[in-house]
């Protein structure tokens, strides 16, 4: 299987600064997304600090093998998701160390949202409302749940999703990274199938443009690019009132046939 | 909303709504659910909501509480389970829920995009139980380990059986299959089992799988005793005691 990825972030049409921060990292097949918050342009700060932190830990970790983990292991998950949530309890730590240290960083803290793909293996992690999703067959779902105070709501059947929606609550998180000494990260895996397109996307998206708006954007424009860039367009034409990010992932399947077959003999020889 | 459906022998008696409230189940006419039944017990059973999802408990009845066929203490509860009292059965309707709005109109009155701020731990749980406090909430201790198993009924694999206990359970002829198949056509990912908080589901591989006979659309729940087909390969899936 092979990998195809587009990615874009802007500030919107209503805000000053971009917090949103993100990494494509194709060639580890890793992709990484982080809201920011905090005062004087302490969010940016934070969710770059993620976003990096991430990244440099997990290449770290396939270079090294036995690169220690940050925190406990869950049983029952696949070392390099294991190693995913490991990255982002590092990010978590960073962050809160740098807003202990200086004053005017105080309180920041990021969202994030990450896959790795490890031959067709999808790990996923998360924290806070940053979130993934998954294209498969024209069916779209969320394949994270939110740290937030409605998710929590409408879990428990209090609140409806449509409830959820137009709640002025929408913007409390119950975790995110950096404003605790440390964090719990929701990690899980599963495999992927030719043509599945995964979704990494800050609420930006996610509370302006509906789900079957997405879908059938990342359905009308194979190239992964272009549908990053339409998600991005229908946010500001809706208003633009948040930064966004989006970074699409499509899977495609090997070509098959001779010349192919001799193509990939050729590269795996190079 | 989800709402309970009272059978006796296929005929609709009585529905009633799930809202915060616990349901009870009796024979004493100031149940939620009467049942006049000398096999009840005057406080039989009760349904609420829990973290989101539907328990029933059985309230020490004398001829116990069923969930598709299983005696239980405490069960969770999912769409199309039956909750069985002597010979009356008590079906799950969530599809009244249509929780997911499907409509791709813009989101109407556009929400408010304020600073995001997260609760401290504390805090949280103030407003969670203000929240809550309609709703009553407590602990379900599991009463028995059931171990999810697969059992090789045919085709060609590495084992005869197989404890599901990874999150993720890949059947195919790859690296990281746990349930490995043999044999030259075998496909790679044949299919996956994903395990969620309320269950195990099947998921497509690079061939559509089949739940006792019917080929699967998207992930889907396994039922203990399912059989899962797939090419040459049949399996059973049970919860082992």
């Amino acid at each position: 299987m092979h990998i195809e990825s587009g990615a874009r972030s802007d500030v919107g049409r209503v805000r000053k600064n971009n917090e949103d921060n993100f990494r494509a990292e194709p060639s580890l097949e890793l992709f990484v997304l982080s809201d920011g918050m905090g005062g004087q342009a302490s969010g940016e700060v934070a969710s770059a600090l993620a976003v990096e932190t991430v990244v440099d830990h997990c290449r770290v970790a396939l270079e090294s093998d036995g690169a220690e983990y940050y925190g406990e292991p869950t049983p029952g998950l696949s070392d390099r998701t294991n190693r995913l949530a490991s990255a982002i309890r590092v990010a978590n730590s960073k962050i809160f160390e740098s807003g202990l240290a200086d004053p005017a960083r105080k309180g920041m803290g990021a969202t994030i949202v990450t896959c790795w793909i490890t031959d067709r293996r999808l790990s996923l992690a998360h924290v806070g409302d940053s979130r993934a999703y998954l294209l498969r067959s024209g069916s779209f779902e969320q394949l994270t749940a939110d740290h937030s105070l409605v998710a929590d709501l409408v879990r428990s059947g209090i609140l409806t999703p449509q409830q959820a929606e137009v709640s002025e609550q929408q913007s409390i998180l119950t975790r995110a990274l950096g404003t605790q000494p440390s964090v719990e990260v929701d990690a899980d895996e599963q495999m992927l199938l030719a043509g599945d397109v995964v979704l990494l996307c800050s609420d930006g998206l996610s509370r302006t443009v509906t789900n079957p708006e997405i879908a059938s954007t990342l359905e009308t424009h194979p190239d992964p690019q272009k549908a990053a860039d339409r998600l991005i367009e229908l946010a500001n034409e809706n208003g633009g009132e948040d930064n966004v990010t989006a970074i699409v992932v499509r899977m495609t399947p090997e070509p098959t046939g001779i010349f192919a077959g001799l193509r990939r003999w050729w590269r795996g020889k190079s | 909303m989800a709402r309970l459906v009272l059978k006796f022998e296929g005929a609709v008696l009585k529905e009633v709504p799930l809202g915060n409230r616990p349901v009870s189940l009796g024979r004493a006419p100031d149940n939620d659910i009467q049942i006049d039944n000398l096999a009840v017990s005057t406080y039989h059973a009760r349904v609420y909501a829990e973290a989101g999802r539907l328990v029933v408990e059985d309230l020490s009845s004398l001829n116990g509480t069923f969930v598709n066929g299983l005696r239980v203490e405490r069960a969770m509860l999912n769409d199309g389970d039956a909750i069985e009292i002597g010979k009356h059965h008590i079906v799950v309707d969530q599809e009244h829920d249509a929780a997911v709005p499907l409509d791709s109109r813009r989101k109407i009155s556009a929400p408010k995009i304020n600073e995001t701020m997260v609760l401290d731990t504390k805090e949280r749980r103030a407003m969670f139980e203000q929240a809550a406090a309609l709703g009553e909430r407590s602990q379900i201790s599991p009463t028995r380990v059931r171990v999810p198993t697969l059992v090789v009924l045919g085709g060609r694999t590495d084992r005869k059986e197989y404890q599901l206990i990874d999150t993720l359970t890949v059947i195919g002829k790859s690296e990281m299959a746990s349930v490995k198949l043999r044999g030259w056509f075998a496909p790679n990912v044949a299919a996956q089992i994903h395990k969620q908080a309320d269950g195990y589901y099947l998921g497509l591989g690079d061939r559509v799988p089949r739940i006792n006979g019917d080929p699967i659309v998207g992930p889907t729940r396994l039922k203990d005793g399912d059989e899962i087909s797939v090419g040459r390969v049949r399996l059973t899936f049970l919860y082992r005691n």
